[in-house]
């Protein structure tokens, strides 16, 4: 009974200590949201079946330990006991399969349909820089090149991810979002920003000598910022290095 | 009881070694059946990563398959494939022939196999030269000479393995009592075979 | 065959040991091996004459051909195929005299030796030395990352550091430690005189020191060692350096050896049991190699196929990985995933194994559940091919292939709890002999439990999307791959150490190796999920200086961990040499491999043992598992025979 109270009570320590811990970067996009809050109901499943093991561990040495004089002492030949074992696999299964559940719910939350209005940027991997390419239904004109990310607050992105060379990832912590950029093929992912700043974009995937550097930033700003920055760049490219563009086709 | 009472038998102290008690045997498997049979296994997996690269490239990316301009010798092939198949009758002929202790059927059996597997060879090697396209040429190309090389060296590796039990058949041994030695190899031609139907048939046909 | 008398010069007598199976002629095969590429690749490519070749003599290539060849004739200079030669021949082959079997001295452990017990130890011992290697090269990792900034070695270097660490302890370490012990004990308990193949059994060790020089060696290749991680991505390892070439062929030979122990436990597990012995009277460790056997069989054969692939690519300019080519760069990762998922079981279900017999013994009560344990074992076999994906959640792989594979990769938690359960209830209520190997036992638990957990957050797709390749991945390998794996090695070794020497371990030092690597492993490796989850990447030199803190602490906890290796090494050392002579059943065991002296007689037996009744009958008045037949005069006097089956 006592070890039962201890148990509950390290339970209810180690949620709120879970809770205390600054897990996560800052959080910049409802999908970062998503999914921090699927990672607390993970650690709030996971602590108990932690703490279970553990203090029945514990309880057993405490209780259990071979004392002076038991040297040649026999524990009582349980060899087992259909009802439990049916009961341990039963439970974590129906756990497991809510948990999996639920992250199905949340990555349909992230991943869902496409909206009436949407930014559509290319980034495109290469050893070792990141270039992002903004299509004309963007830029109004031709499609413009940079190696700056802009993305307009509290609207949808969609990134469209390239690779030149070899795999890279396309990592920025603080929306939670990832995926390759594999030569041969495009890979997406959408974004809602939610947060006015500037965040690291981070190549995740080992791409050789320069990988630990191959670093970019993404600022996130007003729509109408947005709109004229991408202004900005067209008439700076189209007074001198629009022959550039026209090259990444 | 005691590792260092048992004298280490150097050379040839023949009556002084104590052998080990013979193992119990806990199945009617032969160990070496079952362990060719296990190694087989292997080797079905080691051609299906390379049938997994032939997914991916020719169905899962749908681009037409034999690449446009590039020619697929299906009939030179079907002749290999009828030599090969043969050559598993003529080996099941020879061990048929051991355990009824016909000599010389047994050793024309083995002779024969061997042949055979050498002419598969020597036609698909033929066939490499003059096919026109190299491995180097794209990814289709590619797979075609991997998963047909793979296999060629399957037939390479059974043919050693012909090649020995054809000269101890010629050298005297085997009997019809003893002539596991000619079962294992045999199994393992016979999964080349087979393995050749399943390539032909992706490959060349499909 | 001819010999010659009084002519004993120095030269007849270096003649006559280059004829003799061993190192002097194995070395001559070496030489033999390089000349012989050299002579090949310039045959080949002087006469293809292929545009794609421009040099008819290419140091690189005949590196490459070497790599195959060198050790192959190496192997044929040391002895391991002259039976086979002689076979193959048709000449009479050398009678079995078993002049083979027992090491009387430390120089017969350095020979082709076709004993079991031999070879285990051969196994362990080769397999400790990849872990110091491998962990010393994580000291040197950790030294670079206790600050950002490239202070101690260059990024190519780092890179090269981590791939070698991750390949030498996966390949070297932790796969061949298990199937060394396997190999000691498997025999011995299901009451064999040996393996079933005993020349294969020495082939397929002597094949590891091999792989094992070859990783390392790569680091004097020129551009320096492999550095695409243990994991060898390509299109980048197809365009890497030539120490790349040195792991794709390590890896072959070590996944060659792999497959042969494999075949050869799984047809000794099956035709060479006791009398008695069923399936379900076998100690719960021979169940579990079984089990990682069959993985072993079947998922293999695919890491050698991803490497052929590679090999083919960057040595033909073949065109699996050129995206340019219509190559396709997600089909490595698939083939790679489709063995090295299945692997990360075979490097854990032996270790079950191991925690099922010490945890029976040292709790003095039957398994609880042993039928369960058996088939939850298979359950994770099965599962465990079904899960590969769980890698690729951000690979740019078709969308729809994640949700399956979430599925399955959360239930095969399920069998994993089983045992973990089955576990606790054994030691419920047992008497808890808590020495050293107990202790690796219960500490294995706590850790594997947390590293599985982690596991199964991994499995929830939007989770792994933010952390994966990060250090939350790093904290998960070593929560499962040494708060897992290497506990129960420790366990184990410890375990069966009088069983394998003779002598006892020096326990104070047992118990002070035990918690000084717990608490230091947790201090390493725990503060690791913090700093995934904030966003610092794996497989970088330099990072963020806002993560700076923990990584000095990790540093620092590292060295700590560095040292409590040393008291381990320590201890086996010197207890191997002058520990306190061991009796043959120190834990009072009921498992055959206890029931012979320690070691073992040379033949295991001298008379076959008898299985009567389960391996965990404890507590049980009386209980045997197995007895010892009468002399054959004696048969037949009221010795049970085998059951019918
Ligand atoms: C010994 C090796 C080992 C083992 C046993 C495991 C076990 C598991 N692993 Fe792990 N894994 C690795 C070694 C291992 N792993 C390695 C080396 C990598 C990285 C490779 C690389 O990229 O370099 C990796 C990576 C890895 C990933 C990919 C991450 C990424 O790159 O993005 C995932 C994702 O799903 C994963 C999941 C799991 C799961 C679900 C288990 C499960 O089998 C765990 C099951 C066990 C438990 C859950 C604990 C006990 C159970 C209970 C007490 C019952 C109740 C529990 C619950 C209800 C939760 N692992
Ligand atoms: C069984 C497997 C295993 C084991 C035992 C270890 C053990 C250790 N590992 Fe390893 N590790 C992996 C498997 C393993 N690792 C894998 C698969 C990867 C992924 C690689 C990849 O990305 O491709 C990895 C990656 C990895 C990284 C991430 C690299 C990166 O992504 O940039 C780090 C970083 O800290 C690390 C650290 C350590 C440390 C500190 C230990 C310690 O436990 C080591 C303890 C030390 C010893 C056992 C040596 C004994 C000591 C000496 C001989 C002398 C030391 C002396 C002094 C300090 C005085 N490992
Ligand atoms: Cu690009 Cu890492
Ligand atoms: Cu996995």
């Amino acid at each position: 009974m006592v070890a039962a109270a201890c148990a509950a009570i390290a339970i209810a320590i180690g949620i709120v200590i879970s809770y205390l811990i600054h897990w996560f970067p800052v959080q910049a996009s409802t999908q970062a949201k998503n999914t921090d809050r699927l990672y607390h109901v993970l650690v709030i499943a996971s602590i108990p079946i932690f703490v279970l093991v553990v203090s029945v561990i514990l309880y057993s040495v405490w209780q259990f330990r071979m004392r002076p004089g038991e040297e040649l002492k026999d524990g009582p030949p349980i060899h087992g006991n259909t009802r439990l074992e049916v009961f341990w696999t039963a439970i974590p299964t129906v756990l497991l399969l809510g948990l999996v559940g639920y992250s199905f719910v949340v990555l349909k939350e992230n991943e869902q349909g496409r909206p009436a209005k949407e930014v559509q940027i290319q980034a495109t991997g290469e050893q070792f820089a990141w270039s992002y390419t903004y299509p004309p239904s963007v830029t109004g004109g031709a499609p413009l090149k940079s190696d700056q990310l802009y993305v307009p607050l509290d609207q949808s992105v969609y990134f469209n991810i390239r690779a030149k060379d070899v795999i890279h990832a396309f990592w920025i912590p603080a929306f939670r979002l990832q995926e390759d950029a594999v030569p041969g093929i495009t890979t997406h992912w959408r974004v809602t920003p939610t947060r006015l700043g500037t965040y690291p974009v981070v190549c995740n995937l080992l791409c050789g000598l320069g990988h630990s550097l191959m670093r970019s930033k993404v600022h996130v700003v007003t729509q109408q910022q947005f709109h004229s920055w991408v202004a900005g760049q067209m008439s700076a490219s189209a007074g001198g290095a629009a022959s550039s563009t026209g090259s990444s086709g | 009881m005691e590792a260092a009472s048992i004298a280490h038998a150097g050379g040839h102290a023949h009556d002084e070694h104590h052998g080990p008690p013979e193992a119990h045997r806990s199945s009617r498997v032969e160990p070496q059946l079952l362990g060719m049979l296990l190694f087989i296994i292997s080797e079905i997996m080691v051609f299906g990563g390379f049938f997994t690269a032939y997914f991916f490239i020719r169905v899962a990316q749908g681009d037409p398959w034999p690449a446009p301009g590039t020619n697929l010798p299906v009939e030179v092939a079907g002749m290999n494939t009828a030599i090969l198949v043969s050559s598993s009758f003529t080996i099941h002929w020879a061990e048929q022939c051991i355990k009824k202790n016909n000599r010389f059927g047994f050793k024309a059996g083995m002779l024969l196999t061997f042949l055979l597997g050498c002419s598969f060879l020597f036609i698909q090697i033929n066939e490499y030269a003059n096919i026109g396209f190299a491995p180097q040429d794209g990814a289709q190309q590619t797979v075609f000479f991997s998963l047909t090389g793979l296999h060629g060296a399957h037939v390479f590796i059974g043919l050693l393995l012909l090649l020995f039990v054809t000269i101890r058949a010629f050298r005297g041994h085997y009997s019809p009592e003893e002539h596991r030695g000619v079962e294992v190899p045999g199994i393992y031609w016979h999964f080349v075979d087979v393995m050749w139907l399943v390539v032909y048939f992706t490959v060349y046909i499909l | 065959m001819r010999h010659r008398d009084e002519d004993s010069g120095v030269q007849t007598l270096m003649a006559a040991r280059l004829k003799q199976p061993g190192f002097l002629r194995g070395g001559l095969g070496i030489l033999i091996g390089i000349a012989f590429s050299a002579l090949l690749t310039w045959v080949v490519r002087s006469s293809t004459g292929h545009s794609t070749f421009h040099h008819y003599l290419s140091s690189e290539a005949i590196l490459t051909v070497s790599l195959i060849a060198a050790p192959l004739a190496f192997l044929v200079g040391l002895g391991g195929f002259d039976y086979w030669f002689y076979w193959a021949a048709g000449k009479k082959t050398r009678p079995e005299d078993h002049s083979s079997h027992g090491a009387y001295t430390w120089k017969d452990y350095f020979r082709i030796n076709t004993d079991h017990k031999v070879i285990g130890i051969q196994y362990t011992v080769n397999s400790f030395f990849f872990l110091l290697v491998g962990g010393l090269i994580a000291m040197l990792m950790r030294a670079q990352l206790a600050q950002p900034g490239s202070h101690f070695v260059d990024a190519n270097t780092f890179n090269g550091l981590f791939s070698v660490h991750a390949s030498l302890l996966i390949f070297l370490f932790i796969i061949p430690v298990f199937a060394g012990l396997g190999n000691f004990v498997i025999p011995l308990m299901i009451g064999a005189p040996d393996m079933a193949f005993p020349r294969l059994n020495a082939l397929s060790f002597w094949l590891l020191p091999i792989a094992g020089l070859m990783m390392l060696g790569s680091f004097f290749a020129p551009g320096g060692a492999f550095a695409d991680g243990w994991t060898a991505y390509a299109p980048l390892s197809d365009t890497a350096p030539v120490g790349q070439t040195f792991f794709s062929m390590a890896v072959q030979f070590a996944g060659a050896s792999s497959i042969m122990t494999a075949l050869n436990f799984l047809v000794t597990i099956i035709t060479m049991r006791a009398p008695g012995m069923s399936f379900f009277r076998m100690p719960l460790l021979v169940w579990a190699n079984f089990a990682t056997s069959l993985l072993v069989v079947i998922a293999t054969p695919f890491i050698a196929a991803s490497q052929f692939f590679i090999l083919l690519d960057r040595g033909l300019h073949f065109n699996f990985f050129n995206a340019a080519k219509g190559g396709d760069v997600l089909m490595y990762q698939h083939v790679f995933w489709f063995y090295s998922h299945p692997a990360v079981y075979i490097m854990m279900l032996p270790g079950f194994g191991i925690i099922s017999e010490v945890i029976a013994v040292k709790a003095r009560k039957p398994i609880f559940g042993y039928r369960m344990m058996a088939f939850s074992l298979l359950a994770i076999v099965g599962l465990g091919f079904t899960v590969w994906a769980h890698h690729m959640f951000t690979s740019g792989m078709a969308a729809w292939i994640r949700i399956p594979m979430a599925i399955t990769t959360a239930i095969i938690a399920v069998p994993t709890g089983i045992k973990i359960f089955s576990w606790l209830a054994t030691l419920w209520r047992g008497v808890l002999h808590l020495d050293t190997p107990m202790l690796f036992a219960l500490g294995f638990l706590t850790t594997f439990t947390l590293g599985g957990i982690s596991g199964v957050m991994l499995a929830m797709i939007p989770f792994d999307i933010h952390v994966s390749a990060t250090y939350f991945i790093v904290a998960h390998i070593h929560y499962v791959l040494f708060g897992g794996s290497l506990m129960t090695i420790f366990a184990g070794v410890y375990y069966w150490f009088p069983k394998m020497t003779g002598r006892m371990f020096d326990e104070r030092l047992g118990k002070w190796h035990f918690w000084t690597t717990f608490v230091f492993f947790n201090l390493t490796f725990a503060p690791m999920h913090i700093l995934g989850l904030e966003g610092m990447p794996r497989r970088v030199s330099t990072y963020a200086s806002q993560f700076a803190g923990l990584n000095l602490f990790i540093s620092l906890a590292s060295f700590g961990l560095g040292i409590s290796t040393l008291v381990f090494l320590y201890n086996m050392v010197t207890s191997w040499r002058g520990g306190p002579k061991s009796v043959s059943n120190p834990w009072r065991a009921l498992t055959l491999e206890w029931q012979v002296s320690s070691p073992p007689p040379v033949f295991n037996f001298d008379r076959l043992p008898t299985v009567v009744g389960g391996p965990y009958e404890y507590g049980v008045p009386g209980a045997v598992h197995g007895i010892f037949a009468p002399t054959p005069a004696a048969a037949g006097s009221g010795v049970l025979r085998e059951p019918s089956r």
